[in-house]
């Protein structure tokens, strides 16, 4: 086979229309063609407190989006990030309000022990080598127990922890600018997604996961401590899982049990519709927030307009379909 | 050649120890789920109720509320202990019927709690008059926006007995009894994250509503949410109790509620049972009956006990 | 050639000309075969002989030339057409369908029918398994599964199949690679069987003694071109390598100068199963020492153990007069070991990421600032440089690499090496599917950085490009060093010699 030499223009710097451009712009389109739909035959969708609905409804789905996006982007998935939300969530109220421990130490508390889960999955897929799929469905079902064991199969409340509301359905935008009523929940979502784009795009954790997702073995071959990068992947999305706990243990001012089994579905969901492969080494933060966003526009307007639960729930499965096969043929293009 | 000495010791652990093991009298009890307050207040009275007949019990249910078929495997492997007796509240009225069949032709006498079953197989029924108690709901729902306006419901289920029967039960008595009162919207939402966007939307679409009625503990603490997120001047009545609800009420977020009694409904069970293998007479369906309360009720002594936290 | 008189060929190929883009695989080739004939067919990896062969089973097309079957000229558009004519091929990698059974392999897509064709008649499949091993006075149960059988069994299953399409010729490539002694007497035993059936079998191999003992006549191929048949039993080993390699080497240009005496990599009695026996040698600073041998005879997997790619059963490593553990990659990066794999595209390069990301790959952790971010603007800059100095073609460092062609692929891959500054190389195929111009500046390179002082090795299945760059080869056959050369005057025939020197001759 000979060489072909590739002769394009001699310009420095990539074209603006990469493929992953090109998928987040189309994601960004679908979300304002469908915001402009409903807008249209959807009385009452655009107000702005509807807006701050969509927004306060997005809030959780996005950040187990984002956690979800990195174990993704390294060629590997998370079954258990809506158990881990709800086990986090729990430990938040043994801490807070068994305990009686600080806000600050709570917040800790929740984030630590979903980091901690996240990295026993991560140490369980790398060391024995046992799949992801099959390792994180184990898991989902232990933090799912764990959840029930450690509040006894009750609720916690956090009666007692007089800030609590300050992490999600309280604005402390509201208090500098008036008017403007976006719950703190939503804020720390675009907080995490901001933190999570640079880490991703800028930090040697973020190359290093891209790396693991394009070609684990050619990152291996060039002496990268494969096993140690995937441990840290899966115990961030574990961590993230505890912020997204944090908030609706916050919304519902208790940490409820039982909640949170199918919620993975929903973050996979939307981490796919914004652009991430599911062969991993492709994806970003915006686009998994973007699918969240419409995702939670699509639920939404449907409700608004009065359509059937029923038929709410198969559009989003056909929007999911749709999604893929524009990222499969997007990139046969490239 | 291992496999067959491991069984045939097993066989032979099983036959010494299982007639030691029928010397007492064990009623498995299979709840519809675990994880909701309502059921463990179920599983408070059963205990009490067995300690005050000198009897054992287990008492189980299946992850959640959806899963038929995980709660009938939980109850064939209790019918293959041969208890004395079994309880049981059906996710599906008709599909465990079959199950409960093999039960009956064991000679396991049987009583149902919280969902009938569509059979004359258990010996009676335990439940509360779910389409009654909703009823309650809505005559308190109507008469605190004055029977007249537009409402509308989030129910939990749609498939199980007690979703069916409380929607139905309150839709048909606003519709018997309120012609002035319209419902614009129904909505399911089976946990309190979902329900409290839920009835975000709705509001949205009917700004007008004046009253929403929430059909179970999870969507009551999600219309509670929603009335503090929005700021509606809109009336919430719930059901079931719950420490949340308890607040809501008691800070004027939801204006009532109707509780079931789980505690006499576990208590119902086991009586009923022993009282079954003694031969005793049973009625067809025993109502352990509901209240409305609300803040001005809520601690009075015959209220609060049936309150769970 | 000897002309012998003989019964009309079962196949004839004159003047088969074949060209892929850029590269002309076979000119004016001609091969025939006689019924009754083990037919061997010979040559370098990359002669042409599979190229060829998949032109007789209707794979390829030929660009010229005519095919005769029975002396009527045919042309062979698909698989199917071979097959129609008689035509099976035996492949290296059997295509077997591991859970079903010998006789549903057989058979797979002309089951015998019964019950108004619905259903398939078992039993006479069954039947007619049983009746075509018989045949091949073989036993094997035509009820069990394949995927269960040893690779011998399922070789002769695969004959099984050839035979109920009732091939009359029948090409087997590489057919003892897996065998063990007994298996390969008891396939002879078939293939005579076969022979005296009338059957035409062309057998395509490297190993001499088989040619010697199976074969009546041998065909050698080089470089694309038919260079003579011969018989088999009267011509001797030596000859059959001479044509083999025997082409003038256009570039005559040796390596100088034996590198310095400082011994910087030792091995000793490596072992993994029977793919690494016992292998043991030295590299010296500033030294290009060439591993030469046939494909499979477990450089590669040499490269890969020292590397801490692959687990070794046993052996030493000492590198600077030390032992040293490495049982990663990481391990050996550590010790200053590369390795570019030969599968570039899949080991030596993250394709989707960009020309700096895999140039700086190895090197990452050296551009980190504040404990996590990385400097881009160094990475950058340092993968410019190397895109300078090692001429890559790409129109940004931001391009994503398998976007590039071949060659400049490969620099990238030997820039990222370079970076990291590792002392002992080791390049596996490092210009295959690389054009003239760009080996050409890939063999300047590695010369200058021998010259430089790092110690090289270099894996390749071309003999002019072992002969070119080596100080010193080892040759390799069977998982074991057969052999060393001084590289700098070894022929060709030597080298070959010891690439198919396999143990049971004279040590």
């Amino acid at each position: 086979m000979t060489d072909t030499a590739v002769q394009p223009a001699a310009s420095g710097k990539p074209g603006f229309f990469t493929t992953q451009t090109l998928q987040k712009a189309v994601a960004f389109v679908v979300l304002i063609a469908l915001i402009a739909f409903f807008s249209a035959f959807a009385s009452n969708f655009a107000t702005g407190a509807n807006m701050v609905g969509i927004m306060q409804a997005t809030a959780v789905n996005g950040v187990l989006g984002v956690a979800v996006t990195f174990v993704i982007i390294s060629g590997g998935i998370d079954l258990s990030v809506g158990t881990m939300m709800t086990l986090t969530a729990v430990m938040a109220g043994i801490v807070l309000t068994n305990l009686g421990m600080p806000l600050p130490i709570g917040i800790l508390g929740a984030i630590a022990s979903g980091a901690f889960m996240g990295a026993i999955s991560g140490a369980v897929i790398a060391k024995l080598k046992i799949p992801p799929f099959i390792a994180t469905l184990g898991m989902m079902q232990i933090a799912r127990g764990l959840a029930l064991v450690f509040s006894g199969a009750k609720p916690i409340y956090f009666n007692s922890t007089p800030n609590y509301g300050l992490l999600s359905p309280e604005s402390t935008i509201s208090k500098l600018i008036p008017g403007v009523e976006i719950p703190n929940g939503v804020m720390i979502m675009f907080i995490v997604a901001i933190i999570a784009s640079i880490v991703l795009t800028r930090t040697i954790v973020g190359r290093m996961i891209f790396a693991l997702g394009s070609n684990e073995e050619a990152a291996r071959l060039s002496g990268i401590n494969v096993d140690r990068w995937k441990i840290l992947t899966y115990a961030i999305c574990g961590g993230i899982c505890g912020i997204a706990g944090l908030i609706v243990s916050s919304r519902l001012n208790s940490a409820q049990p039982a909640l949170g089994l199918g919620y993975e579905l929903d973050a996979i969901a939307a981490a796919v519709i914004g652009g991430t492969s599911l062969a991993g080494g492709r994806g970003t933060v915006i686009g998994t927030i973007i699918g969240a966003f419409i995702m939670s526009v699509l639920t939404n307007g449907l409700r608004v307009m009065g359509v059937l639960e029923e038929w709410k729930i198969v559009v989003t499965g056909v929007i999911i379909i749709v999604a893929v096969f524009i990222d499969i043929v997007l990139r046969r293009k490239a | 050649m291992k496999k067959t000495i491991l069984t045939s010791a097993l066989a032979l652990g099983l036959a010494i120890g299982a007639p030691a093991f029928a010397q007492e009298t064990y009623f498995p009890i299979i709840a519809k789920g675990f994880s909701h307050q309502f059921w463990q207040a179920v599983k408070a009275g059963a205990e009490e109720a067995a300690a005050r007949n000198g009897v054992t019990i287990t008492f189980e249910g299946p992850n959640t509320e959806a899963e038929i078929d995980k709660q009938t495997d939980i109850l064939n492997a209790a019918i293959a202990k041969n208890p004395q007796g079994l309880g049981f509240a059906a996710l599906d009225s008709q599909a465990q019927v079959p199950a409960l069949q093999k039960a009956a032709d064991a000679g396991i006498p049987i009583v149902a709690f919280d969902s009938g079953v569509e059979s004359d197989l258990p010996l009676t029924t335990c439940t509360t008059d779910n389409m009654a108690a909703a009823a309650a709901a809505a005559d308190g729902l109507a008469k605190a926006i004055g029977e007249e306006g537009k409402i509308a419901a989030v129910i939990h289920d749609q498939t199980s007995a007690t979703g069916i029967g409380r929607r139905d039960g309150f839709l048909n008595r606003i519709k018997e009894a309120y012609p002035n009162i319209e419902v614009v919207d129904v909505q399911y939402a089976n946990d309190a994250l979902k329900a409290a966007d839920n009835v975000k939307a709705m509001l949205q679409a009917n700004p007008d509503i004046k009253g929403i009625f929430a059909s179970n503990e999870g969507a009551a603490i999600g219309l509670a949410v929603a009335i503090k997120e929005t700021g509606a001047k809109i009336v919430g009545v719930g059901f079931d109790s719950g420490k949340s609800q308890k607040d809501a009420i008691n800070d004027g977020t939801l204006i009532g509620s109707i509780t079931q009694n789980p505690v006499g409904i576990g208590q119902c069970v086991v009586d009923s049972l022993a009282k079954a293998i003694k031969g005793e007479e049973l009625p067809k369906v025993i109502d352990t009956g509901f209240y409305w309360y609300d803040k001005t009720n809520m601690a009075d002594e015959k209220i609060a006990a049936v309150l769970y936290d | 050639m000897t002309e012998q008189p003989t019964a009309a060929p079962l196949v004839e190929m004159r003047g088969i000309e074949k060209s892929f883009p850029g590269v002309r695989a076979l000119q004016g080739v001609q091969f025939d075969l006689r019924p009754g004939e083990v037919h061997a067919l010979m040559g370098e990896n990359g002669a042409g002989k599979s190229t060829l062969m998949k032109i007789l089973t209707g794979v390829y097309q030929p660009d010229g030339g005519e095919i005769r079957v029975d002396g009527q000229p045919v042309t062979l558009p698909t698989p199917h057409a071979a097959q129609a004519l008689g035509i099976s091929i035996i492949h290296q990698e059997l295509f077997l369908m591991n859970h079903l059974t010998a006789a549903q392999n057989i058979f797979i897509g002309r089951e015998p029918r019964k019950g108004l064709g619905i259903f398939v008649d078992e039993a006479k499949l069954k039947r007619d398994a049983a009746a075509i091993f018989k045949r091949m006075k073989v036993h094997i149960d035509p009820g069990a599964e394949v995927g269960h059988m040893t690779v011998a069994r399922q070789q002769l299953v695969e004959i099984a199949k050839a035979l109920s399409y009732n091939a009359r010729v029948l090409v087997m490539d590489e057919p003892t690679s897996a065998l063990n002694e007994t298996e390969v007497e008891h396939l002879f035993g078939v293939i005579e069987d076969l022979k005296a059936n009338g059957v035409g079998v062309v057998y395509i191999t490297h190993k001499m003694d088989e040619v010697k003992r199976i074969a009546d006549r041998v065909t050698v191929m080089r470089d694309g071109q038919y260079i003579d048949t011969l018989p088999a039993a009267q011509t001797p080993m030596s000859t059959i390598i001479q044509l083999m390699v025997g082409r003038e080497l256009a570039d005559q240009h040796r390596a100088t100068g034996t590198g310095t005496a400082e011994e910087v990599l030792r091995v000793e009695g490596l072992n993994r199963g029977s793919t690494i026996r016992n292998v043991s040698f030295a590299l010296k600073k500033g030294e290009i020492l060439g591993f030469a041998g046939l494909m499979g005879a477990g450089r590669t997997e040499v490269a890969r153990a020292i590397f801490g790619a692959d687990p070794l059963d046993s052996g030493t490593i000492r590198i600077h007069g030390r032992e040293q553990r490495i049982a990663t990659p990481a391990d050996a990066v550590a010790q200053g070991i590369a390795y570019l794999s030969e599968d570039r595209k899949h080991f030596g390069l993250v394709t989707g990421m960009s020309v700096r990301d895999n140039v700086t790959m190895a090197s990452w952790r050296r551009f980190i600032s504040g404990g996590v971010f990385m400097q881009d603007d160094a990475l950058g800059r340092v993968a410019e440089d190397y895109v300078r100095k090692l001429k890559v073609k790409t129109p940004h460092i931001h391009q994503e690499t398998r976007l590039l062609s071949g060659g400049n692929q490969q620099k990238v891959v030997i820039a990222k090496w370079l970076l990291r500054d590792c002392d002992i190389l080791i390049f596996d195929e490092p210009t295959r599917g690389i054009d003239v111009g760009a080996k050409a500046e890939i063999y300047r390179l590695l010369e200058d950085l021998a010259a430089g002082g790092k110690a090289i090795i270099v894996i390749s299945s071309e003999l002019p490009e072992v002969l070119r760059l080596s100080h010193r080869i080892a040759v390799m056959c069977e998982g074991r060093i057969t052999g060393e050369l001084d590289g700098r005057t070894a022929s060709q025939e030597d080298i070959m010699t010891l690439a198919t020197q396999r143990s049971s001759a004279a040590a």
